[in-house]
This record gives C-alpha cells, sequence and structure tokens, in this order.
C-alpha cells in the first residue's frame, strides 16, 4: 500500500538526517540513501508486471478532501524509465562528491535528498495536483543547490531560472485550478487514468494545453525559453549539475507525455506549429553549442538540442514516438550525467573551462578518454549504444509525421557528431603541454565512468524489454479517436 | 468568554503596576499565564458571568474559533517581549500590559453582535497599538510613525463610525444582525459602503493602504509583528462576523466591490513591493497582499464556509510573526531593516535564515507549506462562485511576489564575512515550533481545517 511512498520517503528521511549530521557524516548518508533506493527502486520493478497491474503499488491519500484532492503516488509504465534514471543519476551524482578537497557541507547533502525525493515524486505522480506539488516542490532545493554551491555568477543565473519556472509553474497551477474546479461535475482528476478519459471542450483545450505547454517547455527547456539553461548550467555546482542537466531537464519531456493524453485534439491541431518550433531548438541548439569554447555551455546546448529533438518526438503523438521518447530521455540523461562528469573531472585537474586550454590528454590519461569516448559514441547516437535506439525511434516517427522534418531532426546527429567530437578531439588529442600534471583517476571518478559506460552500452545492446514499456503507456490513446 | 475579558483586563493591569516594581522579569510569564487562562476559559467555552455580556458578545462558532486565534497569536508574541527587559528599562511593563489590552480589543472586535462592542473593541485595539507604534519614542520614525497611525486610524473610526451611525438611524438598532425591513434601502446600502470601506482601511487593501507601510517601517518591529498578525487578524475577523451575521441582507454590488479591491490590491500590492529596499516595507506590501488573497475567501461566502478564510489566518499570522520577529533580531543588531543588512545570514545564524526562508515560501505558496493550501482554498471560492479569471490574475500575479520574496531569500543566502548572530535558545525553539506548524498545516491540512469547523 505504501510502497510506492517508500520510495519517497527514504531520500527525504537521508535528507532530514543529513541537515543535523555532520560534514563527515552526511555524504556517506547520502550514498547510501541513493544505493538503498536504487535497490529498493529494483526489487519494485522486478515485481512489476506492465500487464496485469499497469499503475502498481499505489499510495493514495486524502489530502485535502474538501476539494477531492487526494496525494496519489504510484508505479505505472511511464515511470520506470525516468525513475530508473533518477534513482541512478543521484547516486552516481553523489558518489561524484567523493574527490580530495570535498568543502560541501551536510546541508548539501541534505539539498541533494530533497532533490531526489522530489524528482521520485515527480516521476510517480498519479494526478494533476500531485504532480504539479512535485513540480515545483522539486525547484525549491535545486534552486538552493546552485546558490549556495554554485559559481561567482550563480546569483543572477539561479534567479533567472527561477523566475522563468515559476512562472510557467504558475500558468500550470492556473490551469490546474480551472480544471479541478470549473469542470468538476464532468471531470474525474483522482488518477491519469481517469483524467485521459475526460473530454474537455476543444476551446478550453487550447488555453490550457497552452498553459501546460509553455510550463514545460521552459522547464525542458524548448526553443524560446531556453535562455536560462546555458547561464545556469555554467554556474551551477558540477556534481549537482549532474542532476539538473540529466533528471531535471527530463522533467518537462516527462510532462509532455503525461497530459499530451489529455489534449489529444489541441495537439493535433498544433503540431504544425509546436513540432517545428521544437526542431529549430534541434538545429539552433547544435549550431550554438558547435561554436562555444566552453564546455560546459557546449554541453548544456548540446542538452537543448537534443531535448527538443525528444519532444519533438512525443508531440507526433505516435506510438514509437512515446516509446522512444521514454527510452530517449534515460539514454540522454546517461549521457548527459557522462558528459557533464567527464567535463568535471577535466575542469578539476586543468583548473579551466575553455576548451582552448586543455590538450592531448588521451596520452596522460588513456583510460579516462576510453570512457569519454563510449560516452560520446553514445551522446551522438551511434547504434549499439543505448543513444541510438531513442534517436531511431523519434526520427522514425517524425518521418512517418512529415519527412522534411526528419531531415531537420536528423541533423542532429550530423551536428552533435561535429560538436561532440570537437569536444572530445579537442580536449584528448593534440599537443600533450609539458608542464601539466594530471592527477590520475580516483576510484570513485573511476567506478561513475564504468558504471555510465557499461550502462550505455548494455542498455544499447539489448534495449527491445526497456523500449516496450512505452506502448503501455500509450495503451491510453485507445480512449479516444486518432486524428 | 467574560472571564477571559476579565483575566486580560487584570493581568494587563497588574503587568502595568509591576513595571514600577523590581521584579519585572515576572512580567512576561505573568502576562503568557494570563492569556494562557483566558485561551482555556474560551476554549472550555466557560460561561461564568456570561450574561452580564447582555447579548453584546458571542460566545459560539465563529466567534470561539476567531478568539482562540487572537490568543494564540498573542501567545505566540508574548515571549518574545521579554526582550525589553534586558534594555534595563521599566517600559517592558507598558508594552506588555498595552499588548493584553490590545488582545482584549481583538477579541472583543470578533466576537461583537452589536455595533457598540464592536467599536469599543476596535478602539480598545487601536489606542493601545497607537501607543505601541510610538514605542520607540527616541527614533523619530516610531513617533511619526504613531502620529500617522493616529491620524489613519481616528479616519477610519470615524468613516466607520458614520457608516454605524447612518444604521442605526435607518433601523433604531445597533444589533449587528439587526437591519431587517427597513425603508430607504439605497441609504442603508451606502451605510453598508461606509462600514466596509472603513474595515478595508483597517485591514489596508489597495487603494486603502497608503497608511500601512509608513507605519509599519517607523513601528518598533516586535509591535509591527502584532500589526501585522493581531490586527489585521482582529480587523479581518470583525469583518468576517458583520459578513456572516447580514449573509442575508448584503447588498449585491459587495462580490464586485470584494473583486474590484482584490484585483487592485492583488496588482498594486505586488508592483510596489518589488522595488522596496527596506524589508519591512516590503513585508509591509507583502500583508497587503496577502489580505487581498484572504477577501478572496470572502466572495459569495455563506454560513459555514468561513473554514478557508479561517485556515489563512494561521497560514499568514505563522509566516508574518516568524518574517517579523527574524527582521527584529536583525535590526536590532545591525541597525537597519535593508536588504544588505540580510546579507549571509545564512551563516551568521542558520535558524534564523531557515526559519524566514521556510516563512517566506510560505507567504509566497510554496508546495507544503500552509500558504499554498491556505491560497487552494480561497482560490477555489474565487473559481467556484464565478471569479475564475480573478483567480488567474491572483496566480499569474504571485510571479511578482516570488520576486520579491525570493529576492530576501538571495540576500540571506550570499556570502558575508560578518560575525556569528547568536540569539536565546528559547527564541529558536519557539521560530523553530512556528516553522513546524508551517509545514504540518501545509501537509495534513484536513486536521487543522477539521479543528476550524
Amino acid at each position: 500500500m505504501y510502497l510506492a511512498a517508500l520510495l519517497i520517503a527514504i531520500p527525504l528521511a537521508s535528507a532530514l538526517l543529513s541537515f543535523f549530521a555532520g560534514k563527515r557524516i552526511a555524504p556517506y548518508l547520502s550514498l547510501a540513501s541513493g544505493v538503498v533506493s536504487l535497490f529498493y527502486f529494483l526489487l519494485l520493478m522486478g515485481s512489476y508486471d506492465v500487464v496485469k497491474n499497469y499503475l502498481s503499488y499505489n499510495t493514495s491519500l486524502a489530502w485535502i478532501p474538501e476539494m477531492r484532492i487526494f496525494f496519489h503516488v504510484g508505479f505505472d509504465a511511464a515511470a520506470v524509465l525516468p525513475l530508473l534514471l533518477t534513482q541512478l543519476i543521484v547516486t552516481l551524482s553523489t558518489l561524484a562528491t567523493f574527490v580530495s578537497g570535498n568543502d560541501r557541507n551536510a546541508a548539501y547533502y541534505g539539498l541533494i535528498g530533497l532533490t531526489h525525493a522530489g524528482l521520485n515524486g515527480f516521476f510517480m505522480a498519479q494526478n494533476p495536483v500531485t504532480f504539479y506539488l512535485f513540480f515545483e516542490a522539486t525547484l525549491i532545493p535545486v534552486y538552493f543547490l546552485v546558490l549556495q554551491y554554485g559559481g561567482p555568477e550563480r546569483r543572477k543565473a539561479v534567479f533567472k531560472f527561477f523566475l522563468y519556472t515559476v512562472f510557467g509553474g504558475l500558468l500550470m497551477l492556473a490551469a490546474i485550478v480551472f480544471l479541478q474546479f470549473h469542470m468538476r461535475e464532468h471531470l474525474s482528476l483522482a488518477a491519469w487514468d481517469d483524467f485521459y478519459k475526460n473530454k474537455l471542450d476543444l476551446k478550453y483545450q487550447y488555453w490550457l494545453f497552452a498553459a501546460f505547454f509553455i510550463a514545460f517547455a521552459i522547464k525542458t527547456p524548448l526553443f524560446p525559453f531556453h535562455t536560462w539553461q546555458a547561464d545556469l548550467y555554467a554556474q551551477a555546482d558540477r556534481p549537482s549539475l549532474m542532476i539538473i542537466a540529466a533528471v531535471m531537464s527530463k522533467m518537462g519531456v516527462f510532462g509532455l507525455i503525461r497530459f499530451d493524453f489529455f489534449f489529444v485534439e489541441a495537439i493535433y491541431r498544433w503540431q504544425y506549429f509546436l513540432i517545428p518550433l521544437c526542431l529549430i531548438g534541434v538545429v539552433y541548439g547544435a549550431l550554438v553549442a558547435w561554436r562555444q569554447n566552453d564546455m560546459i555551455r557546449l554541453l548544456a546546448y548540446s542538452s537543448f538540442s537534443h531535448l527538443g529533438l525528444i519532444a519533438a518526438g512525443i508531440l507526433t503523438m505516435a506510438n514509437l514516438g512515446i516509446q522512444g521518447g521514454l527510452f530517449a530521455m534515460l539514454a540522454h540523461g546517461l549521457a548527459a550525467a557522462g558528459l557533464f562528469f567527464v567535463a568535471d573531472v577535466l575542469i578539476r585537474r586543468t583548473g579551466t573551462t575553455q576548451l582552448d586550454g586543455m590538450s592531448g590528454i588521451a596520452r596522460l590519461q588513456p583510460r579516462l578518454s576510453a570512457y569519454f569516448f563510449v560516452i560520446v559514441l553514445s551522446a551522438v547516437g551511434l547504434p549499439l549504444t543505448c543513444g541510438f535506439v531513442g534517436e531511431f525511434y523519434l526520427l522514425w516517427c517524425l518521418a512517418e509525421y512529415k519527412p522534411y522534418l526528419a531531415v531537420f531532426g536528423g541533423l542532429t546527429l550530423i551536428l552533435g557528431a561535429a560538436y561532440l567530437l570537437r569536444f572530445y578531439q579537442k580536449t584528448m588529442f593534440g599537443q600533450t603541454p609539458v608542464h601539466i600534471t594530471f592527477r590520475g583517476l580516483s576510484l570513485s571518478e573511476d567506478y561513475v565512468l564504468i558504471v555510465i559506460g557499461l550502462l550505455v552500452i548494455v542498455l544499447g545492446f539489448f534495449p527491445i524489454h526497456w523500449v516496450g514499456l512505452g506502448q503501455y503507456a500509450f495503451r491510453f490513446m485507445n480512449h479516444l479517436p486518432a486524428n | 468568554m467574560m472571564t477571559a475579558f476579565i483575566f486580560l483586563c487584570l493581568f494587563a493591569i497588574a503587568a502595568m503596576f509591576l513595571g514600577f516594581t523590581n521584579i519585572r522579569g515576572a512580567i512576561v510569564p505573568l502576562a503568557f499565564a494570563g492569556t494562557s487562562i483566558a485561551l482555556y476559559s474560551v476554549i472550555s467555552g466557560q460561561p461564568f458571568w456570561n450574561h452580564y455580556l447582555t447579548g453584546m458578545v458571542e460566545t459560539g462558532g465563529t466567534a470561539k474559533i476567531l478568539c482562540a486565534l487572537v490568543l494564540l497569536n498573542a501567545l505566540a508574541l508574548i515571549p518574545f517581549y521579554a526582550w525589553y527587559e534586558r534594555r534595563g528599562q521599566e517600559e517592558v511593563g507598558d508594552f506588555t500590559g498595552l499588548f493584553l489590552f490590545a488582545s482584549m480589543g481583538a477579541m472583543l472586535m470578533v466576537s461583537s453582535t452589536h455595533y457598540m462592542s464592536l467599536f469599543l473593541g476596535v478602539e480598545i485595539l487601536s489606542i493601545a497599538m497607537y501607543v505601541l507604534a510610538g514605542a520607540d519614542r527616541r527614533k523619530s520614525k516610531s513617533n511619526e510613525a504613531a502620529l500617522k497611525y493616529f491620524i489613519t486610524g481616528s479616519f477610519t473610526s470615524a468613516i466607520l463610525l458614520f457608516g454605524i451611525g447612518m444604521i442605526y438611524a435607518l433601523t433604531g438598532s445597533l444589533e449587528i444582525a439587526g437591519a431587517v425591513e427597513v425603508e430607504g434601502q439605497s441609504l442603508l446600502q451606502l451605510a453598508y459602503l461606509f462600514v466596509f470601506t472603513g474595515f478595508a482601511l483597517k485591514i489596508a487593501v489597495v487603494p486603502f493602504h497608503f497608511w500601512a507601510p509608513d507605519v509599519y517601517e517607523g513601528t518598533p518591529t516586535l509591535f509591527t509583528a502584532a500589526m501585522a498578525s493581531l490586527v489585521k487578524l482582529a480587523s479581518i475577523g470583525a469583518f468576517l462576523r458583520i459578513i456572516q451575521l447580514n449573509v442575508d441582507l448584503l447588498p449585491a454590488w459587495l462580490n464586485a466591490y470584494y473583486a474590484m479591491l482584490i484585483l487592485a490590491t492583488l496588482i498594486l500590492g505586488n508592483a510596489l513591493a518589488i522595488k522596496q529596499q527596506s524589508v519591512k516595507r516590503l513585508l509591509a506590501y507583502s500583508g497587503i497582499v496577502q489580505a487581498g488573497f484572504i477577501l478572496m475567501g470572502f466572495i459569495s461566502l455563506r454560513p459555514g464556509e468561513e473554514w478557508p478564510v479561517l485556515f489563512y489566518f494561521i497560514a499568514y499570522v505563522l509566516a508574518s510573526v516568524v518574517c517579523f520577529v527574524v527582521v527584529h533580531f536583525v535590526e536590532s543588531r545591525e541597525g537597519t531593516d535593508a536588504l544588505d543588512a540580510f546579507r549571509g545570514l545564512g551563516q551568521r545564524n542558520p535558524i534564523l535564515a531557515g526559519t524566514i526562508t521556510l516563512a517566506l515560501i510560505s507567504l509566497a505558496g510554496g508546495p507544503f507549506t500552509s500558504g499554498f493550501v491556505a491560497k487552494l482554498y480561497v482560490l477555489n471560492q474565487a473559481v467556484a462562485n464565478g471569479y475564475a479569471a480573478l483567480a488567474v490574475v491572483a496566480v499569474v500575479c504571485t510571479l511578482m511576489s516570488v520576486y520579491y520574496y525570493y529576492k530576501v531569500i538571495n540576500a540571506i543566502y550570499s556570502k558575508s564575512a560578518d560575525q556569528a548572530l547568536p540569539i536565546e535558545p528559547v527564541y529558536s525553539g519557539l521560530l523553530i515550533l512556528f516553522t513546524l506548524i508551517t509545514l504540518a498545516a501545509g501537509i495534513l491540512p484536513s486536521f487543522f481545517t477539521g479543528l476550524l469547523k
């Protein structure tokens, strides 16, 4: 009954303990909570039967009974892959702080734990109000993580990010308040299952979908709302950036998946406008990434570009789009976390974020260059890595929608290869500077890179079980006539 | 109920006289004890001597809940007045005594069924607060605040009294629920307009807010806390009771009147708060905006539906008490309440920083705090009665409030080289307690609404 809620409770408890634990204990506490959550999640997933019990381990509590608002979390097919990603990345990000000279205090790990709990709650949320609660609740610890542990320009960057996201969140809240109360006779918001069955007038759908879409477009970010992203990433503390870039950036596209079965008609009407908008972001992000000299900014724009493709695929409303979108979220999360971690390793050793500042590291540190190469291959979508599977599905359904749009979408593969290989080549190859002493990889760093590298390959070889999960989420489309 | 009034008066007088003696340390505990006794007698519904109230005071229902809230609010503030002992002045007796009188006035206001006792309550509360506004008599700003508060307060009383007088002239009765069948309906509506506007002035909603920021800024911060919580609670509570008692007679334009006030308050109040550099002024505007939100719960209010407003009181009072108390501690060390004085508070005293941060998040309506649920309740009230557009404007205006609340939080968690700012463990404990209640009311709202129904 409370099995799903336990996945929120574990990191939450560890977070609260961390705030009071000493500086020495807190990292281990946080790591332990990450590992325990991961194994607990695997346990739940192992006994999860998607066919028999689509929604399992329900926890539904009457939160505000006067307004028939329920706190409802549970485990469903759409949530599995994002949850897996969350447990993995949070654990790895905690591990990434296990470096010599780690001066993060106990509050840092407390905030990481709160973020972890919020993300788990977000992905497991089973009705719009719970969804909104965790959407906003996750923002607050991340705000403090960047505000307290970020770079010198963090204040402005985080404030911009915060206001943007809160604005989107408030639009969503207005829409949910409207849904909750204005339509209460006809509408049930107790669980997604019932929620999708509701019929909403088209004129309302337009407005409400616009509110939700802007919220998700800001959070992801999608094309015209992306200006906060590179600034925030450049200033964030890098281990926590792994969570922000790999998991939090998925909240927006995941929201699209959650709500697109509800706004079906509105999406069909607006597809012709929204999908090109996402694809503009794909090409634009890739081109800007190409010209970056700052590693973090390069990766930020690369992330922006890839997420545009995921959103475009989801908005085609095809079965393959949802499946590919969910899998690409996992793949991109792993690759992004890996790339940001490699950037962190490089920056800590060379003291610069500029690509110009480093070269020839492969000779100093061949192991690092090998891990890095595997991750880059996945990020550019090479077959037999997990990056390929997701992008292939997404491009396929784009091609089915409008073939010429797939050409633009396909540019992410080409341009992605261009800027990521440029990144790889500039840092790893070339003249090895004589004056640099490059510290070897520590055990924890090795570990993070091995886990990501292995997963990228294993998921690339055996994707079918994972990708298939998406089609169970897609069954909600059957409630409604297609097009 | 009568016993509560008697105990508050007796302890207030005792506190004032103890100020002349050497045992000033006993004043605050005594005031706390007296208020606790009053609270007990209200909650237990002590009937002793109630017949002397001659039906001018309601002793049950919403009035009882409001009285309990007023006294709880007083209990939350009284311990902090011990701070005045350390200045080595005899004023602690006067201040505490006046505060007890103010609480009594507030109680009388929210429990009246008669315009006479209502006006008496307004005056008892106001006159005590005028003096407390000027408590820091060596500072010109405090004097200025007292004078401004006195003038606008008198103006408010005059408008209120004018309305009451017209009602008396038309109905021949001062019973709040007494206006049944009258000739000259239109004149009665004018009378209501005067009464409501008097309360709008007291509550400080736009366009009747102009006095609040100046008065809040000049008043010693611990009494600003009382002004923001107790006075607002009493004024809105009394307003609520008038609406409740007249529910069948209310003019048709009332909802439009609320909507106009709310719209002006949310847009202008938020817009004016953005530029503030003084945290007290910022919180004054924030209080104005919160009052606008509370008014949203008044739209088409039916008997038995008061609990959203009451819940909002809990959320608002807790958050604003915490905010002003923390401002008080910072101000008393730094000598200023400018935003810059809060820089680095996160390092200087994590408890002060953490509690004010959560209070501000609650005021902004962050998830899992009481502020969020409270806002949801009143938004529900607005949407359910056909004011969906108003609710949407309110939600979007919240963006502005997020901007200025987080401006303060941003300052608190910036780095600074200043030394630590220690406070007594009792005060830390109280602040943490208020914060925990804020969170509890956000996570388990049904428990609290159950108490309020």
